[in-house]
């Protein structure tokens, strides 16, 4: 007589086996891009151009990165990224919280219409020109400030965030109150600390959107010392491609667009890769145990 | 003074009405008890005092001070939430302190509060622990600690023992009751559990479908309903209640209930008429296997005995209507299973109007 040892049928057997699959290709096809840009960025010109790169770098050289680490547009682009990352992440957290808050409060006067108005705009908005004339109007072009609060509110963001207060129990707030705290205290005293998984969450989105925003970048900055990283990318391999004196050096150098390319995308990476790990321990452990007995 | 005064109080969402019209005066160092089935309205009628709800009309006092439009951190009443509501982020210490820091106490002041409330509760040893590393037990304590570190006019306990075991909440119930003594603040507590109710209460209001059905002390309600949802909701097995119909003989003053065939002894002093239907209320615990002078006998036919231990419940039928005699055991069952008449003493039946459920009392003066 036939005995499954392991309590899974042979169905549930074929489905873990093709799941581990399917999952170990996604893997390989999200990791492999990056691998290769890493290769890359350390290859010589010539094998890089030559497409000889596969996994592993082909004579390998520090070039390009000696070449994108001297240029000052970089680093001023750089610092330009930082600026609009760490300025854009906090006027949004400042925003989406306590928007968050008041979207959550079951006596919000209007609670359903605010809502629906945060909501809308996840499926419909005005459009490029219209919003590009807006910002115009606003006096907003080629400025910081434009572009750090003007894209402050996500309303995915924002929606997340309020999803996960609702579903706070009522009697922290209920129980704050009777303490005596305001709305105000209610939140920064209580809901927030209950909610740093979510604010982890959406203050990592926000990180990410920001350091790789790009297009709307490039609309709206027209000063070279404003650009952010992206960018400056995108200029780099414009130029560099249509630079004929720079194509003519591409034979005595060790470097080439390809190599240069990818040595301004490894860099433009590791900040992310580094805050990554911090943000990511609060995915994983909720902190609402023991507070209220379900 | 600060007693807590509910007059006319009515509470309605939209459309419906929740808490209609409920009287209600609390004394000062008083523990009041709102007890009721689940959706009678007290936890709503709570809530209302605590400030978490909006009052739709009649007048709430804290102190002979109107408070029906104050902010509940306004009212200097502290709640006891039936999910305790600690802060998961914040130790002990800080939990209890969260009010005192709200209101910008000074730091020694909220140390030396917080050091007698661990005190007071026992919770000295834990005051550096989180909610998620404290015993069901425990968390109450802390919840109750920071209602206490206040020092309020008023307490006000929503379920606080229902999420422990029947263990702990024996255990619990005696210490809120020791607090109280300690402490003598105002209480109102709200339960669904008539034992809690009873062992509590200076007083206790029993309601039912948004209506206060009785105020009494526990021995007044338990002896004395006024109805027969009263009669039926306290006491553990409530009081039976059998259908029966007044017979009176011309000329003589006795006056018997008629079961079925038999004929129950009632007082005579009630204000009866012959022929009227009533429904005939005696507890459980009234119900003795001895007959003395002053009893009358009940036939009975036994189908169940559950034995407690100490007492054994006797289930049975009375013209078909269950009944449950509790008597004591003496260690020995067996011999219980032989019953068939059961003796009540005639002075603790009750009589209620077959219609109305309302008590028939005793005619004053007689």
């Amino acid at each position: 007589m036939a005995m499954n040892m392991n309590l899974y049928s042979r169905g549930d057997k074929i489905f873990a086996i093709a799941t581990s699959i399917l999952i170990g290709l996604f893997t390989a096809a999200t990791l492999y891009p990056f691998i290769y840009i890493a290769a890359v960025s350390f290859s010589g010109g010539f094998a890089a151009a030559a497409g000889k790169v596969v996994i592993t770098p082909i004579d390998t050289t520090l070039a390009a990165y000696k070449y994108v680490l001297t240029q000052s547009k970089f680093w001023i682009s750089y610092g330009n990224t930082f600026i609009y990352t760490i300025g854009g992440t906090i006027v949004s957290l400042l925003i989406i919280i306590p928007g968050a808050y008041a979207l959550s409060r079951p006596q919000l006067i209007g609670r359903r219409f605010w809502n629906l108005f945060v909501a809308f705009t996840l499926w419909f908005n005005a459009g490029l020109i219209p919003f590009f004339l807006n910002m115009r109007d606003l006096g907003l072009l080629d400025s910081y400030i434009g572009i750090i609060i003007g894209f402050a509110v996500n309303a995915f963001n924002l929606i997340l965030l309020r999803n996960f207060f609702e579903s706070l129990p009522q009697s922290f707030e209920e129980a704050a109150r009777m303490d005596g705290a305001n709305d105000f205290q209610i939140l920064w005293k209580v809901y927030v600390p209950l909610s740093k998984p979510a604010i982890a969450t959406i203050t990592l989105f926000c990180i990410v959107s920001r350091w790789n925003g790009f297009f709307w970048a490039m609309v709206l900055l027209q000063s070279e010392e404003k650009i952010p990283l992206q960018v400056f990318l995108r200029h780099t391999i414009a130029t560099l491609s249509d630079d004929h004196e720079f194509t003519a050096t591409l034979t005595t150098q060790p470097f080439g667009v390809e190599t240069v390319t990818a040595a301004i995308i490894v860099c433009s990476i590791i900040p992310v890769l580094i805050v990554y790990p911090f943000v990511q321990k609060y995915f994983e452990k909720g902190i609402l145990l023991g507070g209220v007995k379900e | 003074m600060s007693g807590v005064k509910l007059d006319n109080i009515v509470k309605a969402y939209g459309e419906i009405e929740v808490v209609h019209g409920i009287n209600l005066e609390v004394q000062e160092k008083e523990f009041v008890v709102l007890v009721g089935p689940s959706g009678c309205g007290k936890s709503t009628t709570l809530r209302m005092i605590a400030g978490l709800e909006e009052i739709t009309d009649g007048e709430l006092k804290i102190d002979d001070r109107l408070v029906n439009r104050v902010a509940p951190k306004d009212r200097d009443v502290a709640m006891v939430f039936q999910n305790y509501a600690l802060y998961p982020h914040l130790n002990v210490a800080e939990n209890i302190a969260f009010g005192l820091r709200i209101r910008k106490e000074s730091k020694e002041a909220i140390e030396k509060s917080v050091s007698e409330v661990g005190e007071i509760l026992g919770l000295t040893p834990y005051l550096q622990r989180r909610p998620a590393d404290l015993s069901g037990g425990q968390r109450q304590r802390v919840a109750m600690g920071r209602a206490i570190v206040r020092r309020p006019k008023v307490f006000l306990f929503d379920e606080p023992l229902s999420n422990l075991d029947a263990k702990l909440r024996t255990q619990m119930r005696a210490e809120i009751k020791r607090l109280h003594k300690r402490l003598g603040a105002t209480s109102v507590y709200v339960t669904h559990d008539q034992v809690e109710a009873m062992t509590l209460a200076d007083r206790i209001v029993v309601m039912n479908a948004g209506v206060i059905e009785q105020i009494g002390t526990p021995m007044e309600v338990f002896m004395n309903p006024v109805n027969t949802f009263v009669a039926g909701f306290i006491g553990s097995p409530p009081m039976n209640q059998v259908k029966a119909v007044i017979q009176k003989r011309q000329g003589s003053s006795e006056l018997h209930a008629k079961i079925g065939d038999d004929l129950v002894k009632l007082p005579e002093t009630l204000p009866i008429e012959d022929g009227q239907e009533v429904i005939l209320g005696i507890r459980p615990e009234h119900l003795s296997l001895n007959p003395d002078a002053s009893s009358t006998s009940i036939p009975i036919s036994l189908d169940l005995v559950e034995t407690l231990g100490s007492e054994a419940l006797l289930h049975a039928t009375l013209n078909e209507t269950p009944i449950i005699a509790k008597t004591e055991t003496q260690g020995d069952i067996d011999h219980l299973w032989e019953v068939t008449e059961v003796h009540a003493p005639v002075s603790l039946i009750k009589l209620f109007d077959a219609q109305t459920g309302l008590a028939i009392r005793e005619k004053s003066g007689s």
